[in-house]
């Protein structure tokens, strides 16, 4: 299903079974900053040519073309660069471990991980309105490891992660044990 | 048209090429998903080529000595 999805020091046989990123609504929120921009560009254009009388004849006419077209080429960047930070930000949960990848801005990424085995207890919310309509909410993973806590922020169906997490995690636990136990009576 | 006015622009176009230099750097070196990376790079950089293409042509357009005609430039 994710056969597509790669990411840095990925194992030879580990399968990725959850690739997460934050809702769809939280891009969509900020996405509301372009179109805002948009809009303003737009308006700053009609406003000139009904209020400016013969603006279009005028030489401001071509500056305010120019004008709009570099605030165009602004906004653009401005998506990309929006895009980036959502698209970058992900959380990939595999058979072995929980992978975050965290995009704060150009040239800052924080990659941590987390072995299921280390995982404690996992937590789900949904506070507000709008996350319980639209379905998305933190989780949150208590551990056992150097960093004690491992977090998911808005991403979708966050009950249903927080399932798969903890039956893979006991998957993973039953799996160690049977190899610890062959271990210990040197079948290995 | 003034040196100064042109000057200005092509700091201008620097800054917007500096930050799509860090998108493109980003799409393709931080690759999640090859597909997408790549065909959102390509999107990326066919828009700016026409816009960049198109603020030039409306820049060279502008007559800057009249609107900026009373601060001899």
């Amino acid at each position: 299903m994710f056969g597509e999805i790669n990411f840095p020091g990925q194992h030879d046989n580990e399968q990725v079974v959850l690739f997460l990123r934050r809702h769809w609504f939280i891009f969509f929120m900020r996405l509301l900053l372009v179109i805002i921009a948009i809009i303003g560009l737009v308006l700053i254009y009609v406003f000139f040519n009904i209020f400016g009388g013969d603006f279009s004849q005028s030489s401001y006419y071509n500056l305010l073309l120019f004008a709009e077209s570099l605030g165009t080429l602004f906004i653009w960047n401005l998506f990309f660069i929006l895009w980036i930070d959502f698209y970058l930000d992900a959380w990939i949960v595999t058979n072995e471990r929980i992978i975050n990848i965290s995009q704060k801005g150009f040239f800052n990424r924080d990659i941590s991980e987390l072995k299921l085995t280390k995982i404690q207890d996992v937590t789900s919310e949904i506070v507000g309105v709008i996350p319980t309509v639209l379905g998305y909410g933190n989780i949150y993973v208590q551990t056992a490891a150097e960093v004690e806590r491992f977090s998911f922020y808005q991403i979708p169906n966050p009950n249903e992660v927080k399932n798969t997490i903890v039956q893979l995690q006991e998957k993973e636990r039953k799996s160690e044990e049977i190899e610890m136990g062959q271990a210990i009576r040197g079948e290995l | 048209m003034s040196s100064i006015i042109t000057t200005l622009y092509l700091i201008v176009i620097l800054i917007f090429l500096a930050f799509g230099a860090a998108i493109v750097f980003h799409l393709l070196y931080y690759k999640i998903n090859r597909h997408v990376s790549g065909v959102m790079s390509l999107i990326y950089v066919i828009g700016a080529f026409l816009l960049i293409v198109s603020n030039f042509v409306l820049f060279r357009q502008v007559n800057w000595e009249q609107i900026f005609g009373n601060f001899r430039l």
